[in-house]
């Protein structure tokens, strides 16, 4: 068989063509899973698991920028931080103002206007009755009932004190104390978000425990999706998926942190009025706000006061909330997008 | 003289060279992307392992020694943390992860077992 001139450039016409369209192939299949999977890191703060998922340039940076600010504000809010603006606000409770650094003052500021807008049912002067059920040892134990009781008075927002023009704080008596637990996680998303916003990524996403913040948009363009957690752990993927174009969302679940003693469990949500975990027939209350620290203090608040109290505050905040109940019941109060995924669970709406 | 016979003739060659790129193409499929689901498990920070979900044929048991002792279990497909000493045990029921973006963590051991890769869940991130 002889090949004539003319089948030999048809050939090479061919193969230059699929050469070309491989390589196309390959190169478009390259830099679309590199774009679209976005940089990931992980860190410990703030007692948590801090989860950043970010999207475009600078992502590597910007992200190690994130972790040490939110280092840095936990070594100021933590009161169990030795030599913390909190730790310092505490000893000198009953003595002196102090001068804080702006960040803790603006994080007291929004822990102030919570529990201003609740009556205490987030109240940041917990201390005195957290420390004493200490969740966050690896052994919380029961209170006995008359230390509770004699402890119940130093509690009170009113105690603390903030002058946002010269940036002092000032615990009232000696025995206040502050604890920014119900609020660090939010605040720490809030921090987040501010520096996306400087770096000049495309966008990006952190959790720091169940606190979330979103800032920009993905490589596709949607909105960013948010599962959220069943509470009895059953559904794999979570009872749904609620949906966040900006801002943030934080949870308070009565699952997060337990014990049990005599048969009994309790939980980690006090509520500051009895100084016993909180009941108000809710499982876990999610709630979705601009700012990461007002989520996480309307989250504990809204769970301490129940649906019914809780949805004058949601629409004087703005905010949006998702009540998950002792009876399998979900209810979503205000503008949510949600997109329900366990059938173990009933859903209905409330307009606020 | 030219050989009647040459060892490669034109045809043979552009034969060869569109074999070679649909080698190449399939090699370059072949290899791992950032797509694939890698289970990636953590002590304090530190990587402990790294693994593609995929490429794990029998189950494995992986024991993190520290003040409060964290099991994982590898298995075809999935991984999960099947025992912890600590109290709450939310690491534990969490149960078993088998696509991008789920974690399971254990805060007291400070453990923490998430899967990477490229996202088909349509989940960027979890609440409660």
């Amino acid at each position: 068989m002889k090949l004539s001139l003319s089948s030999v450039k048809k050939w090479t016409v061919v193969a230059a063509a699929l050469t070309v369209l491989l390589a196309a192939i390959l190169v478009s299949q390259l830099f679309f899973s590199k774009t679209s999977a976005g940089y990931e890191a992980t860190a410990w703060a703030m007692g948590s698991y801090v989860q950043q998922t970010l999207y475009g340039d600078g992502a590597e940076d910007t992200a190690t920028d994130v972790s040490s600010a939110i280092t840095e504000l936990e070594n100021l809010i933590s009161w169990r931080v030795a030599d913390s603006d909190i730790e310092k606000l505490n000893s000198a409770a009953g003595t002196e103002w102090l001068e804080l650094d702006e960040r803790t003052i603006d994080v007291l500021e929004e822990a102030l206007s919570v529990a201003e807008a609740t009556d205490g049912a987030y109240d940041p002067t917990i201390l005195p009755i957290s420390a004493l059920w200490n969740f966050d040892s690896d052994e919380p134990t029961l209170p006995e009932k008359e230390k509770i009781t004699s402890l119940l008075p130093y509690v009170g927002y009113e105690f603390l004190r903030i002058n946002t023009e010269e940036n002092t704080a000032s615990l009232r008596n000696h025995g206040n104390g502050v604890d920014l637990g119900g609020i660090g996680k939010g605040a720490a998303c809030d921090t987040a978000l501010e520096i996306y916003q400087e770096s000049g990524i495309d966008g990006g996403i952190i959790a720091v425990g169940g606190s979330v913040g979103v800032y920009g948009s993905k490589p596709d363009g949607s909105a960013w999706r948010i599962s959220v957690r069943d509470p009895e752990g059953k559904a794999e993927d979570g009872l749904g998926v609620l949906s966040l174009k900006e801002g943030c969302v934080s949870t308070s679940g009565s699952y997060e942190k337990t014990f049990t003693e005599d048969g009994v469990t309790y939980h980690h949500l006090l509520d500051a009025k009895t100084g016993y975990p909180a009941e108000s027939g809710l499982v876990s209350v999610t709630v979705v706000h601009e700012s990461g620290a007002i989520s996480d203090a309307l989250a504990t608040a809204c769970f301490v006061l129940g649906i019914e109290d809780s949805l004058p505050v949601l629409k004087e905040f703005g905010a949006s909330a998702l009540f998950i109940d002792e009876e399998h019941h979900i209810t979503i109060a205000g503008e949510m997008e949600f997109e329900q995924i366990s059938t173990d669970y009933t859903v209905s709406r409330q307009t606020l | 003289m030219k050989s009647q016979f040459p060892l490669f003739r034109k045809r043979d060659i552009l034969v060869f060279l569109v074999a070679a790129v649909l080698a190449i193409a399939g090699f370059l499929q072949w290899i791992p992307k950032s797509g694939t689901p890698v289970a990636v498990i953590e002590q304090n920070g530190k990587e402990i392992r790294r693994v593609e979900l995929s490429s794990i044929t029998q189950p494995e048991t992986i024991v993190l020694e520290g003040e409060i002792s964290v099991t994982v279990l590898l298995e075809p497909g999935q991984v999960s943390i099947v025992h912890s000493d600590c109290p709450d045990q939310i690491c534990v029921n969490t149960g078993a992860l088998t696509r991008p973006g789920q974690s399971a963590v254990c805060l007291p051991a400070r453990v923490s077992v998430r899967i990477v890769g490229e996202n088909n869940s349509g989940i960027d991130g979890m609440t409660g």
